[in-house]
This record gives C-alpha cells, sequence and structure tokens, in this order.
C-alpha cells in the first residue's frame, strides 16, 4: 500500500521535502488508528464491488434468457428445445455465478451487501419463474401440477458443498497430524445463497411483466389459448400482491403499479380475443402459412 | 386443473413482513430512549461555548447519560438477530453517530486525544468487528467524528470569545492530525465522502481563528515567540 495516495504522483517535487513528512504522519497515534480503519473499509467496498460485478453478470444473462424463452413460439414448435438451453443456463448461473456471490457473502452479514447483489438476483428470480410459468403451460399431465417456486424452494436449489480445494499436503510431521487435517476436510463445508424473501417478492412481481409479453405476443401468433391462460395468472398474480399489506416497502408499491398495468393490458387483449375472436382466428390461420423465419422479429 | 399461483406464498411472506414490522417497532422504542439519553448529554455539552469552568462538570454529566446507553445497547443488541445487524441499522445508524460525536468531544475536552474506534465501542458496550455480533460499524465512528470537528470549529471561535487564546492553538493541531487521518481513507463516492468533503470548511474556519489571535498577538505562546526573536536584536 501506497504512504501516501499523492506521494506516487509527486515524483518531480523535491523528494527531501516529501520523506520525513510522511514518517512524521506515522508518529501521529490518530494517523495509526486511521490506517486501520482505512484498511476495513477498503476491504469492505472492494467486497462491495466484486459482487457488484458478480451480480451485473447475473443480470446480463438472466434478461437473456428471458429473451430466449419469449422466442418461443406455438409456430415454430421449439418450445422444448427453448425451454431446454434455458434450463441449462440458469442451473449454470446457480452452479457458477451465485456460487460466487456466496462465497463472497460467507460468514458476512448479507444485509450489508443486498444493494450489491439484489439487481442480479431479482433478475434472475424473473428468469426462473418465468421458466416455471412455460414448463407449467404446457406440462399439465406429468409433472405439471407444480406451482410457482417460493423462495424457500429456491433458496434450496442455491445450496453448495465447498470444494476441497487443497491438494494433498506433502507429508511434514508426523502422521498423526495429518489424520487430523484429512478428518477435518473429510466433512465437506456447507454454504448457501441467502435469498431473501423480500427480494424474492420484488424479483417474482417483474414476472408479471413478461406474463404480459407473452399475452400479447400470443395474440400476434394466434395462439388465443395462451392469452387467455396467462391473463388468469396475471389475475392471480395481481391479487396476490394486493393482498399484501406492508409499510415502507416504496419499491413493492411502485412495482406493484406496473403490474397493474400489465393486468389491464393482457385483459384488454383477452377482450379483443373475446370480441374479434373469430377474425383473429382467420387471420391467424392466414398467417400461418407463411414461412416462419421471418416472423423472428418483433419478439424482444 | 392447480394454479399456477400460489396464493400461500404471499400469505407466508405477509407473516414474515408482520414479524419484521413488530421487530422493527420494538427497536424503534429503544432507539428512542438513546436518542434521548443522546439529548440529555448534548444539552449539558452545550455550557462549554458559554463558560469554560464548568467544562470538566458538564463532561461528568455527559458522561452519565453516555453511560446510561450501554444498557440500552444491550438491549438492541437482544433484539437483532445474529448477522442482521445491517438489516435493522438505519434505525440506529443516526443516534449511533451522534453518541460517537458525544464521546468524542468528551474525551477530547478531557484529555486532548481523539478516541478510538475501540473505546468507544467500549464506551458503549458494542464489540469492534462484526463477526463478534452487535459492533460499532467503522463509518458511524468515522461520520460521528466529522461531527466533532464541526462541534470544534465553533469551539474555537468561542474559547477566543471568553479570552482563551490558547485553546485554538490546540484545537487547530488537534484537527490538522483529523484532516490527515481522513486522507488516508479510500473514500468512495457515498455519505462518508460527502460528509468529509465538509471537513475542509471546519479546517478553514480554525485557521482564520488561530489566525486572527496570532497576528495581534493575543496568544502568550505567540508572544513569547516574538519577545525571543526581538530581544537577541534590539538595536
Amino acid at each position: 500500500m501506497p504512504k501516501n495516495g499523492s506521494a506516487g504522483h509527486r515524483n518531480n517535487a523535491p523528494r527531501k521535502r516529501q520523506t520525513p513528512a510522511v514518517q512524521l504522519d506515522e508518529k501521529i497515534p490518530i494517523v495509526q488508528a486511521f490506517r486501520n480503519y482505512s484498511n476495513e473499509l477498503t476491504m469492505k467496498h472492494d467486497r462491495h464491488e466484486r459482487i457488484v460485478k458478480l451480480s451485473r453478470d447475473i443480470t446480463i444473462e438472466s434478461k437473456r434468457i428471458i429473451f430466449l424463452l419469449h422466442s418461443i413460439d406455438s409456430r415454430k414448435q421449439n418450445k422444448e428445445k427453448v425451454l431446454e438451453e434455458a434450463r441449462q443456463r440458469l442451473t449454470k448461473l446457480i452452479e457458477v455465478n451465485f456460487r460466487a456471490v456466496a462465497l463472497e457473502l460467507r460468514d458476512q452479514d448479507v444485509y450489508q451487501f443486498r444493494a450489491a447483489y439484489s439487481p442480479g438476483l431479482q433478475e434472475f428470480i424473473e428468469a426462473y419463474t418465468y421458466m416455471e410459468y412455460l414448463c407449467y403451460e404446457d406440462g399439465e399431465g406429468e409433472n405439471g401440477t407444480k406451482s410457482v417456486s417460493d423462495w424457500q424452494a429456491i433458496q434450496a436449489v442455491m445450496q453448495y458443498v465447498e470444494e476441497s480445494s487443497k491438494p494433498k499436503e506433502e507429508p511434514t510431521d508426523g502422521e498423526e497430524l495429518e489424520v487430523v487435517a484429512l478428518a477435518e476436510e473429510e466433512i465437506p463445508k456447507k454454504f448457501q445463497f441467502f435469498v431473501d424473501p423480500t427480494e424474492y417478492i420484488l424479483g417474482l412481481s417483474d414476472l408479471t411483466g413478461e406474463l404480459m409479453r407473452r399475452c400479447v405476443n400470443s395474440l400476434g401468433s394466434g395462439d388465443t389459448d395462451t392469452c387467455l391462460e396467462t391473463c388468469k395468472t396475471l389475475q392471480h398474480f395481481y391479487t396476490g400482491y394486493i393482498s399484501l399489506n406492508c409499510q415502507r416497502a416504496r419499491e413493492l408499491w411502485r412495482k406493484i403499479t406496473t403490474m397493474r398495468q400489465s393486468v389491464l393490458k393482457a385483459e384488454n387483449v383477452c377482450y379483443n380475443v373475446k370480441v374479434r375472436g373469430g377474425e383473429a382466428a382467420k387471420w391467424g390461420a392466414t398467417f400461418d402459412q407463411k414461412p416462419a423465419e421471418d416472423v423472428d422479429e418483433g419478439f424482444y | 386443473m392447480s394454479n399456477f399461483v400460489n396464493l400461500d406464498i404471499f400469505s407466508n411472506y405477509q407473516k414474515y413482513i408482520d414479524n419484521e414490522q413488530e421487530l422493527r417497532e420494538n427497536i424503534r422504542i429503544v432507539v428512542r430512549e438513546i436518542e434521548h439519553l443522546a439529548k440529555e448529554a448534548q444539552i449539558k455539552l452545550q455550557i462549554i461555548h458559554s463558560d469554560l469552568s464548568q467544562i470538566s462538570g458538564a463532561c461528568g454529566l455527559a458522561r452519565k447519560q453516555i453511560e446510561a446507553c450501554a444498557e440500552k445497547y444491550q438491549k438492541l443488541a437482544g433484539l437483532v438477530p445474529a448477522g442482521q445487524y445491517y438489516r435493522y441499522s438505519d434505525h440506529w445508524t443516526y443516534i449511533t453517530q451522534r453518541l460517537i460525536f458525544l464521546i468524542a468531544l468528551v474525551i477530547y475536552l478531557e484529555a486532548g486525544f481523539l478516541v478510538t474506534r475501540e473505546t468507544v465501542a467500549e464506551m458503549l458496550g458494542l464489540k469492534t468487528s462484526q463477526a463478534e455480533g452487535f459492533h460499532l460499524d467503522v463509518e458511524d465512528y468515522l461520520l460521528g467524528i466529522l461531527q466533532l470537528a464541526s462541534e470544534l470549529s465553533r469551539f474555537a471561535t468561542n474559547s477566543v470569545t471568553m479570552g482563551d487564546y490558547e485553546r485554538p492553538l490546540n484545537i487547530s493541531h488537534f484537527i490538522g492530525d483529523l484532516n490527515t487521518g481522513f486522507r488516508l481513507l479510500n473514500l468512495k463516492n457515498d455519505g462518508l465522502r460527502k460528509r468529509f468533503d465538509a471537513l475542509k470548511y471546519d479546517v478553514k474556519k480554525i485557521e482564520e481563528v488561530v489566525y486572527d489571535v496570532s497576528i495581534r498577538g493575543l496568544s502568550t505562546k505567540e508572544k513569547d515567540q516574538q519577545e525571543e526573536q526581538a530581544a537577541p536584536v534590539p538595536e
């Protein structure tokens, strides 16, 4: 660590004046104490920055997964493939990215760094639950009874075991020491990523935006059943959210307002389906005959 | 058909929120008690700006109030679950900073040095490291110390008014050291940084007072120096 922030930059300043000044500083008790505070602050800031970086990666990947999931189109019959890819990418996020965040947060007060990881976590929950919704949509037969995961369920998939990173130690002291060391390694240390219920609820509320999009996009592809289905789910969500009663939750309140807009949009879509249902079906049918490739646009 | 939206999630979350609210309510009660004690201590210490002879008495009274806070912090520590300090810390950061400032002021008035974080923590019955439990946050400590700088610049002015010309020199020296200390910190663009930026105005204010005192030769130390200088070259 540099002795003095400015010392490095002022190389052309006369050296003789600089050096004794720094030495003098060291004798002041305040300076000694502040060095400790400085270290502590820097450590905290660094950790915060590292988590922010990790969180940003999670956000980007989650957004991409959501984008991918929106490319599901009943006319293209690509649902299985897309879902499979999304599932793999989400698993990778859990196994790699969240693991890294969990490692940073280990033995820390998770609430201290909440602002650092919150955006990534919320976006991830949105992507994860959206995938679950799409699975639920068509899987009513075998495993379709599964409804959306709650925070405990997501928490449950974010359990990690410490890798025994230490390679075998070279035999140094007596045998006994080694046995003790091995025994300690035997029990893998567990850690987890803590999913805060509030973050979960906020992340889940973003799902409604995706459902609204799906509802509108399905109208575009003439899949009116999906429109009605998503709209119903949206209404259920909205009911759930307005049942919550909590003070000092400005963020949640803002999201509920957005949610209301989404619900209204979806309901309007359903209204149109009912009123001009016949026309849309016909129109959709003619549309269906076109090659699917060039309707790729518009899904974003 | 089963429903994708499991309404249990919302009722569970409601329970979770209700528990949190209740705990916050309890925390607020204790914090209010601490606020009351801190206010008393602060009032007691106001006398330093108008009567220098009562300083040690005021410090003693303030100390009593501060000591009473330790018990309250004990209560707080019992309320906050382990590892959730920062979930609720917004309730007490403000008052803790105020108390740190008061402690630092008392210690400065009594002994003339900057109280360390460890000492403050000990006086309030808090831990110094996060791992040990309910602790004294380093940023809170630093913010409290910055409040001390403002108060001392006021005190420097008033001690001159009351005819004590030595004190501003000591204060100036002390604040100079403090400034050096703060320059060692790598500050982010946050609240602490903003508050630190205001420190230079306190420094400036005190330097102005010292200048005024020196230029008029009001300080005896200055006078002595001048006489010494003047003596060898009489003619």
